[in-house]
């Protein structure tokens, strides 16, 4: 056995379709065995040792895993035994569940696994038979990893640090990648793409790629979100906003107007429908009360007018009677009838005066008493004669006197007759006329009185009070509203500014950020950039020197010496032969000095360490970013919301107020048409009244014209009749007189006969007395008192009746006049007082009258346009869609009565909503249209359906005040900006990281490049040489990904807000976003085109071979397929594999740990010449490397292995696997 | 011609490709950058050039309500006449879109079986739908498909989500509209010869 760790063997039990299977490997190994009898799958299985990875060993996805497929029965074992440089050990795999491990410090035994039966045991059995036999086995390592950690040496648990096949460092995962690699690489041509991806995928691990779905999905959410604002940005966008927040209003507004006015519609229907029989009720009860006042005041107007009659009779008798008083005081007066009165006073005195001149005269006479008798006789004769004659004449006067005073009577009477017969019929023709004047004049009273009453009244008072005091109310609420405003306002400019400010001092703190760690980052990229200057310079300067030939110097000459010389190479430093370990000659004990040089190691961590440093400032920046943010966003939040929510009380405080606006207007309008209205309405009821007044008037007039025309009629007709009784009175009398003159005359004549047959009488007895001696002058004397006393007495006696009649009359009616005139007063008064009573009942009852007809009137009028309201809503309205529209509303509102008619509302909503409807199209078309502009799966959500319901619409509008009062856009900049910055910053760091590793590729390319010149071709000459070299990557997507990376370089972090043509965007940050944008656009561009999955670390580099081979030479080529035959082919592509397992190895392992040796396995090596074959394991072998090929069958080639074994199904179908008997030629 | 005498923008040949077959380039467009071309040929100073250039290839850029389009200077009548009947088919379909109740408008989306619904339950679209001519689709839903198919293909209607079927109408339907709403319709006078049923603006 050789003194190395090696896998030795391994073992398979109850494998796949081997029962058991025990294989040594501690040299070349050689499987044959024709196709599908499973030389792969034990080439996995060995694989599996190295890799311990059961999804990398090329097991297509068609087929079992490599659990299942492997490990199929509980007492399934997967044994490798390790050979060291002391005893060997072995590893036991096994499922439970999954794949475990177990390390067994001991050479492997099958005792160990079969029992006596030689059926396999269960691994519990197993376990406890290493207890038994006191072997130290591990305990189950469930992890490929920590199996891994062990088998590759870097296990810090001691139990289990021995059971190493190799020390390996840091990169000890490269050995099972390279391992791995080979065996699953292409079977034919050589492509540099292989060996880049072997490379590459030796040294990284499967997480650091690239994938590119990532960065396109982060390119497609950035450039998403960037093409939403820029289309939100646009001026068509904004256009749209403003019209959709404007029309959203109108709409609004006239939806809720519509809706009042439903409920309004709903509320008078109800109110309507409620009131009906109320109303029809109201107006009967109207009625009803018009005619019980009508009554009542007939009954009150017939009392007072029965008293007026009385009192006007009354009036009548006592004018009548001091008329007739009068009139006869006049004629008494006329009559004389003082004097009368005054002469019959004296008619005693008379009497007795004419007694004693009697008694005189007889005493005187007594003696001459014949004469005295004849001559008396003859006188008295005489006197009688002319007494008779006289009394003949005067009768004869009287006759004719009283003839004619009896035609003058009958005249009279006649005309008297007549002249009653024509007044009456005058009266007759007045009286009805006068009734009618009177009724006329009692109308036309009564319209004045109404006319009174009209003037006086207020009508719509209730309305205009109602209106009044609705426009005060609104008034006090329209100031409340405005003061309201301006505080809000003040508010939303506060917060504004607030708000602002915030921004303000967050933007300002962020560009204070950025650039304090731009400048730190600065300052340790220097740093990075002087410790990458030193390790740069360090092979050539002093410090290499010292690396290559002194040993230990760090706790020598580090100690003493200065950093600053270690990297100069212009010291040239030769080592003395011979010379002790001094510092120029001297001594020095530095056992207690420090070491101030600092190892490669050291400084390659301090690089680290810097580097680390920028990845946490921006790790911080970005955290600091992200918390600015969150601030912007939560400051965004508190005063968006609170803004929003300000603007929007705001504009239900303008359009309240505006509303109170329109309202104040349409009231003021409303009062002044409430006040037109009672003003029309007085003129109306004053025309309908002057009207009546008019034309009673006029029939008035005409009426007094009929009474004038009929009394002038009758008063000619009097003044004819009149004329004629005068004329023929006149007649009378004029034959009267002159009759009677006729006979005064006769009389006179014939009395002044007798008269002077009585003188001569008289003569002739004075003659006689004197002859007797009898003084007749005395007797002459009272003869003549006593005829004077007669006449006197004869006159009173003629006035003796009138005087009896006056005194008569005076005693029983002058003396009473006063009191008769005082009593006509009193009647007058009291007469007045009746008509005064009987206007002001008159007036009283037209006002009730008319106020109750209006009464009536209203409720009637009411009652029409309920009923034509119902009508007009039942016919004209109920089918509209309107009504289907609003028909909760309608049919949910309380009965309330309102300032408008159903008719009025029905026709005003159904044109409402003709025009609401031209303004939701509108606002529907704004909004679709706006939608429209933006993707699908906008992030601003701004997204409509087709058939989105009137709701949806509105909230797409309010969301998009929301939006707008929120100022989301800013956020969404501020996020978008961000995302560019973390996008850009993603991809630098992925891209760094990935580069990062551009160093390693060139370190192993060099290693490569200098272990093809030691290949030792020239033995064979078959291959002259094989040379490698690395290009820069011609990956479109990776050179942009390059850019970007150089760009973030450039520019640091984009941290920007000039992303969009914003106002605080300066140009420069303008610019750069632009290039930022641009650069993304193109990168997503081009992985859209390539269709690349990732970027892996082979994609940044190219490489190409240059291979001579006899006289044939590639030239610098990617790939290599047509160096030779197939065989050389093979053969370069095993050299190129063993090359950099080798290399790899070498990287990957601890400097001490060369005792060990690993298999490399390609499988199909069959057409490879035995020459070639020989050469090729010779390779391998110098360089540790142990061959596991596989053949198609035995062909010679085998003879070359240290191991050979084949592989035969069995009749069950298991495949037995066993040692094939050859000579060992190995190299 | 060469492209760099006049500083075109480098999308000039999309934009020729779109164009030149007689479709429209929209703002609301969103299929094959067609929003980004819009905004190229929206740029006064590239539009300038693009004019320039174009003409001498006899075209000319036409600007709409957010789109553009080529006309050809110097047509041929019977070209023109080849349009006017292209367009006689889209008469009946505006006429059946707007006679929807969800009306069909600038950046309405919609897919092909929400019409057909509507279509069928309304005897008055059913009829109009089933006016239109050039279709033989059995189906009332495969009728509205072809419309819509027809539609994007004129890049009037933009086939926005292929899976739910959702189409977008294009800021180029105002064309139509703005075709439609110039057509004068005089009516019969009699036996007059110079009687006309529709007059193109």
């Amino acid at each position: 056995m050789e003194n190395v760790r090696i896998l030795n063997r391994i073992v398979e039990i109850n494998i796949a379709n081997v029962k058991y299977a025990d294989i040594e490997l501690s040299g070349n190994t050689c499987f044959v065995g024709t196709n599908n009898f499973g030389k792969t799958s034990l080439q996995r299985a060995i694989l599996f040792f190295y890799s311990a990875n059961s999804r990398g060993l090329g097991i297509s996805a068609s087929q079992k895993p490599f659990e299942e497929h492997y490990f199929r029965y509980e007492n399934s074992y997967l044994i490798y035994e390790i050979s060291t440089e002391e005893k060997p050990f072995f590893v036991i795999v096994y499922r439970h569940n999954k794949l475990v491990f177990r390390f067994v410090d001991a050479a492997y035994n099958p005792d160990y696994f079969f029992n006596e039966n030689d059926e396999a045991i269960k691994i519990k059995e197993v376990i406890a038979g290493f207890d038994k036999r006191g072997i130290f086995i591990s305990n189950q390592i469930d992890t490929f990893e920590r199996y891994r950690n062990i088998l590759y040496g870097t296990e810090t648990d001691k139990q289990l640090s021995k059971f190493h096949i190799l020390k390996g460092n840091e990169k000890y995962q490269n050995i099972p990648k390279s391992i791995t690699n080979v065996f699953l690489s292409s079977k034919s041509s050589i492509d540099s793409r292989f060996i880049k991806d072997f490379i590459a995928n030796s040294l990284t691990t499967e997480n650091s790629s690239i994938k590119l779905e990532q960065v396109e999905r982060q390119l497609r959410q950035f450039n998403e979100k960037y093409s939403d604002i820029e289309t939100y940005l646009k001026k068509d966008s904004q256009q749209l906003i403003e019209f959709i927040d404007k029309k959203y209003d109108q709409v609004h507004m006239l939806k809720g107007a519509q809706m009042e006015m439903a409920d309004k519609l709903g509320s008078s229907l109800r109110y309507a429908e409620t009131q009906n029989e109320a109303v029809i009720k109201a107006a009967k009860e109207k009625e009803e009360e018009l005619e019980k006042l009508a009554d009542a005041h007939e009954e009150q107007k017939t009392v007072l007018e029965e008293k007026q009659k009385d009192v006007r009779e009354e009036i009548g008798y006592y004018d009548r009677t001091i008329r007739d008083a009068n009139k006869k005081l006049k004629e008494y007066k006329e009559k004389n009838i003082e004097q009368a009165v005054e002469k019959n006073a004296e008619r005693e005195k008379l009497q007795v005066d004419l007694n004693i001149a009697r008694r005189e005269y007889e005493s005187l006479t007594s003696n001459v008493q014949n004469i005295e008798m004849k001559y008396s006789s003859l006188i008295e004769q005489l006197r009688n004669d002319k007494t008779a004659y006289i009394n003949k004449i005067n009768s004869r006067t009287g006759e004719i006197f009283n003839h004619y005073n009896e035609l003058q009577l009958l005249q009279k009477n006649e005309f008297s007759k007549k002249d009653t017969e024509l007044k009456q019929k005058r009266e007759d023709a007045l009286v009805n006329l006068n009734a009618e004047v009177t009724a006329k004049q009692i109308e036309f009273n009564e319209l004045k009185a109404e006319e009174k009453v009209i003037r006086n009244t207020r009508f719509y008072e209730t309305e205009i009070k109602a209106q009044e005091t609705e426009l005060a109310e609104l008034r006090a609420i329209n100031y409340k509203n405005k003061s309201e405003r301006a505080i809000k306002t003040n508010l939303v400019q506060t917060n504004q500014k607030e708000w602002e400010n915030l921004e303000q001092k967050l933007k300002s703190s962020l560009s204070n950020q950025i650039q304090k760690t731009n400048n730190e980052i600065i300052r340790i990229k220097a740093e990075i950039k002087a410790i990458e200057d030193k390790l740069n310079v360090q092979h050539d300067a002093f410090y290499g020197y010292l690396e290559k030939n002194v040993k230990d110097w760090h706790t020598t000459i580090g100690k003493v010496v200065n950093e600053e010389l270690l990297f100069r190479t212009d010291l040239n430093p030769t080592k003395v032969e011979g010379a002790v370990a001094s510092f120029y000659g001297l001594n020095l004990k530095l056992d207690e000095v420090n070491v101030v040089s600092k190892t490669i190691e050291e400084y390659q961590f301090e690089k680290n360490e810097r580097l680390a440093m920028i990845r946490d400032l921006e790790e911080s920046m970005n955290q600091f970013q992200a918390a600015n943010n969150e601030e912007k966003m939560v400051a965004a939040d508190k005063f968006g919301k609170q803004l929003g929510e300000l603007k929007e009380d705001l504009k239900v405080l303008n359009y309240s107020l505006e509303l109170a606006d329109k309202r104040e207007k349409k009231l003021i309008l409303e009062i002044e048409d409430w006040k037109q209205r009672a003003s029309s309405e007085i003129e109306e009821s004053l025309t309908g009244n002057k009207q009546k007044i008019n034309l009673v008037e006029e029939e008035l007039a005409i009426l007094n014209k009929k009474k004038n025309n009929i009394l002038n009629d009758f008063n000619t007709q009097l003044d004819k009749l009149k004329a004629f009784n005068d004329e023929r009175l006149a007649d009378l009398k004029g034959r009267q007189e002159t009759e009677i003159n006729e006979l005064e005359v006769e009389k006179k004549n014939q009395v002044k006969e007798y008269e002077e047959k009585e003188a001569s009488l008289s003569n002739e007895k004075e003659s006689n007395f004197k002859e007797k001696g009898v003084d007749s002058k005395e007797i002459k004397k009272i003869d003549a008192r006593i005829k004077e006393l007669q006449e006197a007495l004869k006159e009173i006696e003629q006035y003796s009746q009138i005087v009896s009649d006056y005194l008569k009359d005076k005693r029983e009616i002058f003396d009473k006049l006063p009191d008769l005139i005082q009593k006509k007063d009193e009647y007058v008064k009291t007469a007045n007082d009746l008509s005064a009573e009987l206007e002001e009942i008159g007036r009283k009852y037209n006002v009730r009258r008319m106020e109750l007809n209006k009464q009536k009137r209203a409720l009637e009028e009411e009652l029409i346009e309920f009923n034509n309201g119902i009508n007009y809503f039942t016919k004209n309205f109920r089918e509209t869609p309107v009504f289907n529209k609003y028909a909760d509303i309608i049919e949910r509102a309380e009965p309330k009565k309102t300032n408008y008619s159903v008719m009025d509302l029905c026709t005003q909503l159904l044109k409402n909503d003709s025009h609401f409807n031209e303004e939701y199209g509108a606002f529907q078309r704004y909004v679709n249209e706006f939608a429209g502009k933006f993707r699908l799966d906008n992030h601003f959500n701004f997204i409509i359906r087709n058939d989105a319901t009137q709701g949806e619409y509105e909230r797409f509008a309010q969301n998009l005040r929301a939006f707008i009062n929120e100022n989301k856009i800013e956020l969404s900049i501020a996020e978008t900006a961000t995302q560019i910055g973390l996008v850009t910053d993603s991809i630098a760091t992925k891209v760094k990281e990935l580069s990062g590793q551009k160093d390693k590729i060139q370190h192993i390319i060099t290693l490569i490049a200098e272990d093809f010149k030691k290949a030792e071709f020239e033995e064979s000459k078959l291959i002259e040489f094989i040379k490698i070299r690395l290009e820069d990557s011609d990956n479109k997507v990776y050179k942009l990904l390059k850019r970007i990376q150089e760009f973030r370089e450039e520019n640091g972090l984009v941290y920007n807000e000039g992303l969009f043509n914003t106002d605080f965007a300066t140009h420069k940050n303008r610019e750069i976003s632009t290039r930022a944008v641009k650069l993304l656009d193109q990168l997503r561009t081009a992985i859209k085109e390539q269709e690349q999955e990732e970027i892996r670390l082979q994609d940044l580099f190219e490489l190409r071979f240059n291979i001579k081979e006899g006289m044939n030479e590639t030239g610098w080529t990617h790939k290599i397929d047509s160096i030779g035959s197939t065989g050389t082919d093979i053969l370069v592509k095993a050299i190129i594999y063993i090359t950099l397992l080798h290399v790899f190895i070498k990287e990957s392992s601890h400097r001490g740990s060369t005792e060990f040796k690993v298999h490399c396995i390609i499988d199909e090596v069959g057409q490879i010449s035995a020459h070639y074959l020989r050469e090729l394991l010779r390779f391998a072998k110098n360089r540790n490397i142990m061959m596991i090929n596989g053949l198609p069958n035995k062909s010679g080639l085998e003879a070359h292995y240290k191991f050979t074994y084949q592989f035969r199904r069995e009749e069950n179908n298991n495949v037995r696997i066993f040692p094939s008997i050859v000579t060992e030629v190995e190299a | 011609m060469e492209e760099y005498n006049f500083n075109l923008p480098k999308q000039t040949h999309d934009i020729f490709a779109v164009m030149a077959r007689g479709a429209f380039i929209s703002s609301n467009g969103t299929r094959d950058g067609m929003n980004r071309l819009y905004d190229v040929i929206n740029n006064p100073e590239n539009f300038d050039r693009l004019q320039a250039y174009f003409n001498v290839i006899r075209y000319n850029i036409e600007r709409g309500n957010n789109f553009f389009y080529f006309s050809k200077l110097h047509e041929p009548n019977s070209e023109i006449e080849k349009k006017l009947e292209r367009f006689e088919r889209y008469i009946d379909i505006i006429d059946l879109f707007a006679s929807m109740d969800n009306k069909i408008g600038i950046g309405s989306r919609f897919r092909p079986s929400e019409i057909a619904e509507e279509c069928n339950a309304n005897v008055r679209l059913k009829q109009k739908l089933q006016k239109i001519p050039l279709y033989r689709s059995e189906t009332l839903h495969n009728k509205v498909r072809e419309i819509c198919d027809l539609m994007s293909r004129d890049s009037f209607l933009e086939l926005e989500d292929e899976k739910t079927e959702s189409y977008k109408v294009l800021d180029s339907y105002t064309y139509l509209l703005d075709i439609i709403n110039s057509v004068a319709i005089y009516e019969e006078s009699g036996s007059g010869d110079d009687t006309q049923g529709l007059i193109y603006n």
